[in-house]
Parts: C-alpha cells; sequence; structure tokens
C-alpha cells in the first residue's frame, strides 16, 4: 500500500508538470486581459498536432517540436484574438469567455477537419522504465517533466527580466498606469495571448508525448488546467505551478481509492473548495 | 508661449453628463499651478484629461506649442507630460527597483543612469529599492510615485492630490519634494485636498466650480481671499 501511495505521488507530481505549462498559459491570459479563455483547450489540442506534424512529418525531435508547436498555437491564439474575442471585450469579462467557448469549438473542429478523430502518437523510440526503491519512471516522463521545468524558468526569467516581461506585470497589476508609462496595454495584451497560447501548445506538446493525441486532447485536460489556475489563483502565474501539481497529485492519488472514471470530479472538487474557503486562490495575490 | 495650454474642455464618463463644460488652464515653464474646487467640481477629471486618460469631446490641449488633442496618453508621456494618479499609483506586485525600471519604458538607455538619479535624491526609495511596492508606508508609495514619474524627465507633471491619506509629516515631506523638484526647473499642475497648504506654495491657482472656471489668480492670494476659504476651504 506505501509503495503504491508513493508511485502514486510519483506520478501525480509528473502529471502536475504536465498540466502546469498550460495552466501558466492560462492564466497569464487571465492576468493581462482579466478573462477566462476557454479556447486554451484548442490551442492545447493545436500545439499537440503541430508537434506532431514536426515530429512526424519532418522527424525533428521533441525539442523542435515543441517550439513548432509554441509557434503554431501562439499564432492561431493572437488570429482568434483579432478575429473575434478583442472586439468584444468592452461588453465584459462574461461575454469574452462564453465567446472564447464558441471559439474553441470552431479550432477544435477545424483541426478535425484537417486531422480527423484518429489517436496519433509521437514517433519516439519506446524504453524501459526505470526501477528506483521500487518505484516505476518513464524516462519519458523524466524528460517530459524536466522540459516542463525548463519553459517554467525561460518565462519566470523573462517576466523578471525582460523589458517586455516586465511591462506584462505592469499592465497585468494596473493597466492604466502602465499606460501612462508608455506601454501600450493593447500590444502587451497580444503579447501575453501568444505566450499564453503557446504555453498551451507546448503543454499540448508535452502531452503528446506522454499519451496518444486526437482534435479533444486539450478538451480532456481543460477542466484540470482551469481547476490548477483557480486553485493557484486566477492570474498569479507561480499559483498556476503550485495548482497545477496540487491538481495533478490530487488526482493520481485519488484514483488509490475511487474509480478512475471518476477523475474528472477531482478537479470540480477543488474549484468548488478553493471558491468556497479561499476565493482569491492559494497565491492569488501575487502576479509573478 | 505658455508650457502647458487647455482651452474649452468639455469632458465627462460615458454617456452622463459632461462633467467638465469649457474649462481651461495654462502653466507657464516653472511653474507650479493648483486646481482646487469643491467635490465634484471635475478638478481630477481635468487633470485625466490633460493626461489622455479620458477623452475629451471638445477643447484644445497644446504642450510645449504642439497640439497634443488627439494623442493618447502614451503619445501626451512621449510629449513630456508626467502624471501621478491619487490612487494606485505605484505597481504594487513589483519591487521598488522594477517599478521604476518600468517607468523608463520609452527611454529604456536612459532608464538606470536616471533609476540611480532618483536614488540619490531619493535615498529612502535606494533603500527599499528590493521591496515591493504594496509592502511600503503611505509616504514612500507617493514618493515611489513621484520619482515614478520622474523617469521619464517630463517637462511638466501633473499630481492629482498627492498628500491624500498621508500623515500631516509625510504631507509635509511631500510638499518639500515638489518645491525641491520645482526649483530644479520642472513645472507642476497638481489638484490637492489640501488647498491651502498647496495654494501656499504655487505659482497660481485656478478655482474651478462645477466644471467652469470661477477665479484664477496669484496662489497665494487665492489662499488668502475671504471668499474663496469661506466657500471652499473651511477658513474664516
Amino acid at each position: 500500500m506505501m509503495s503504491a501511495f508513493a508511485q502514486a505521488v510519483l506520478n501525480g507530481i509528473m502529471n502536475g508538470a504536465l498540466l502546469a505549462v498550460p495552466a501558466v498559459g492560462f492564466t497569464m491570459i487571465f492576468a493581462v486581459l482579466r478573462y477566462p479563455n476557454f479556447a486554451i483547450a484548442a490551442y492545447i489540442s493545436t500545439g499537440a498536432l503541430a508537434g506532431w506534424v514536426a515530429n512526424t512529418w519532418l522527424g525533428v525531435g521533441a525539442l523542435p517540436a515543441l517550439v513548432v508547436a509554441f509557434a503554431a498555437a501562439g499564432l492561431v491564439g493572437v488570429a482568434v484574438e483579432e478575429a473575434a474575442l478583442a472586439r468584444l471585450r468592452p461588453s465584459g469579462a462574461l461575454t469574452v469567455a462564453i465567446a472564447s467557448i464558441a471559439a474553441n469549438l470552431v479550432v477544435e473542429n477545424m483541426l478535425r477537419f484537417g486531422f480527423g478523430n484518429d489517436l496519433r502518437g509521437y514517433d519516439l523510440p519506446l524504453r524501459p522504465d526505470f526501477r528506483i526503491a521500487g518505484l516505476r519512471i518513464g524516462p519519458q516522463a523524466v524528460e517530459t517533466f524536466l522540459l516542463a521545468a525548463v519553459v517554467m524558468a525561460v518565462l519566470f526569467l523573462f517576466l523578471r527580466f525582460a523589458r517586455l516581461g516586465r511591462a506584462m506585470r505592469a499592465v497585468a497589476d494596473n493597466p492604466d498606469l502602465a499606460r501612462l508609462k508608455g506601454i501600450s496595454p493593447r500590444r502587451v495584451a497580444m503579447v501575453a495571448v501568444f505566450l499564453g497560447a503557446g504555453l498551451a501548445g507546448g503543454g499540448g506538446v508535452l502531452l503528446g508525448l506522454d499519451t496518444a493525441i486526437d482534435p479533444l486532447t486539450g478538451y480532456r485536460v481543460l477542466l484540470s488546467v482551469f481547476a490548477a489556475a483557480v486553485l493557484g489563483g486566477l492570474g498569479s502565474i507561480p499559483g498556476a505551478v503550485v495548482g497545477a501539481l496540487s491538481i495533478g497529485l490530487a488526482e493520481e492519488v485519488a484514483m488509490l481509492a475511487i474509480p478512475a472514471t471518476y477523475r474528472s470530479a477531482i478537479g470540480f472538487a477543488a474549484i468548488l473548495l478553493i471558491l468556497t474557503f479561499r476565493p482569491r486562490g492559494l497565491l492569488g495575490e501575487r502576479a509573478v | 508661449m505658455s508650457l502647458l495650454e487647455a482651452q474649452g474642455i468639455v469632458a465627462g464618463y460615458g454617456a452622463a453628463e459632461q462633467i467638465l463644460k469649457g474649462a481651461g488652464l495654462r502653466v507657464e515653464p516653472g511653474e507650479i499651478v493648483t486646481i482646487i474646487g469643491p467635490n465634484g467640481a471635475g478638478k481630477s477629471t481635468l487633470l485625466k484629461v490633460v493626461a489622455g486618460l479620458v477623452p475629451m469631446a471638445e477643447g484644445r490641449l497644446v504642450l510645449d506649442g504642439r497640439d497634443v488633442s488627439s494623442a493618447d496618453a502614451i503619445g501626451r508621456a512621449r510629449a513630456g507630460l508626467a502624471f501621478m494618479p491619487q490612487e494606485r499609483n505605484v505597481f504594487g506586485a513589483m519591487t521598488v527597483a522594477e517599478n521604476l525600471d518600468v517607468s523608463g519604458f520609452l527611454e529604456p538607455k536612459a532608464a538606470k543612469a536616471r533609476a540611480e538619479a532618483i536614488y540619490a535624491r531619493y535615498p529612502v526609495l535606494a533603500a527599499k529599492r528590493r521591496a515591493l511596492a504594496r509592502t511600503l508606508s503611505g509616504g514612500q508609495r507617493q514618493i515611489l510615485g513621484l520619482a515614478m514619474a520622474l523617469m521619464t524627465e517630463p517637462k511638466i507633471l501633473l499630481l492629482d492630490e498627492p498628500s491624500a491619506g498621508l500623515s500631516p509629516k509625510a504631507a509635509d515631506e511631500l510638499f518639500a519634494a515638489i518645491v525641491d523638484l520645482n526649483r530644479s526647473g520642472l513645472a507642476v499642475l497638481m489638484v490637492e485636498q489640501h488647498a491651502l497648504e498647496a495654494l501656499a506654495i504655487s505659482t497660481r491657482g485656478y478655482l474651478l466650480v462645477a466644471g467652469r472656471n470661477a477665479a484664477e489668480g496669484r496662489g497665494p492670494d487665492l489662499a488668502e481671499d475671504p471668499e474663496i476659504r469661506r466657500l471652499f476651504l473651511g477658513g474664516a
């Protein structure tokens, strides 16, 4: 029983790292534009499939596939924002959030039209799992975890030290004051959408390295991603990481006690609990 | 030629009745000009219009000989105007150093040297450069807001109720800092709740009532005007 629990904790950390990348993308868009963009699910699928194209058609490895996925999903995100969501912003966050659900369906169906509904897998060599102290760890999972960690570290450094990163934090904190300092909230919003959607796309590749993908890959993890962002505090990037690790752990550990069909209930329960007892989330006051 | 001239400003928020109904003012180089008036007169709105945060329905704004009526807040910042709002005038989740750095966004190459000059001018900020802005005291936060406005080396500084919420000692220190900046050549246009103190350090003042100019004069003269004291300043 103890080893099963330890294995679940290990799997949970790996699972959480996978969720963290798109969760940070989701919360980054929220931090700057102040609306929940549910089209993030389609951006995850876009990234997963763009990475798959790069990997299986062009024969590139996981890291270049991640870059391709980031760029593809980022561009789709900016196109959706420019074509549909940006003009609805004056109508309020709820309107844009609902429109983002519609945009998600549109992009998802475009992917389905282009790629069909078949499950696809990345073309990567199969390698045996490691065994450490009785725990089973897949080398692919370790690589995925490290990739997720590198992506988060790069993002952290960008937001801390890059001029544009600081401008993004300034707009997230106070858009009017940022304007007075010469920072264009509109341009920063586009950068945030590109990065947020790009991160979601990168998360799609990480999911694709772990499991089979299709146009609904993003939709299947949307609830967990949303729950991670809410748990950590919407708009808080460290919060999204903490939230994702918590949700990842909770989903895996709960599987020891409840059937796997109830896995999605964990996300619902987390949202319910956090909104009841700590509505601003675990780290809701810090944007970065 | 005036440094700043606003003529016939009509402005408000959305579809509601216009708050400013033809207000105007001018600021000459090196002046401190204070706008006083009762609550709801449109003082803060006038500053926001000048800064480009509230659009004007009618009127003309000329900054240093250049018509900036159609420029947005960013364009006016580029033209040499800096505005310190009354509230939320610092980025609370960022450190003091980051606040100064991001305030130098328009001229990043000069930002580091300007920040160092600001640390030399305001040692309290140098001592707190790694502290999050939201952890500063009220007075320190206002000094940071002032310093952030200076990062663009503006021609004119707009201050909206800079002493609001400060202790008398912190307010005195802030007024001293404003006078010090003005002596170094910076023109200042402010709205201030402590009208007597503000007029005492002002070259000129405007009395705004119901969105229109009601009086204009030298700052100390307005401060001593018995009618103004009785009507708006609570004095005798």
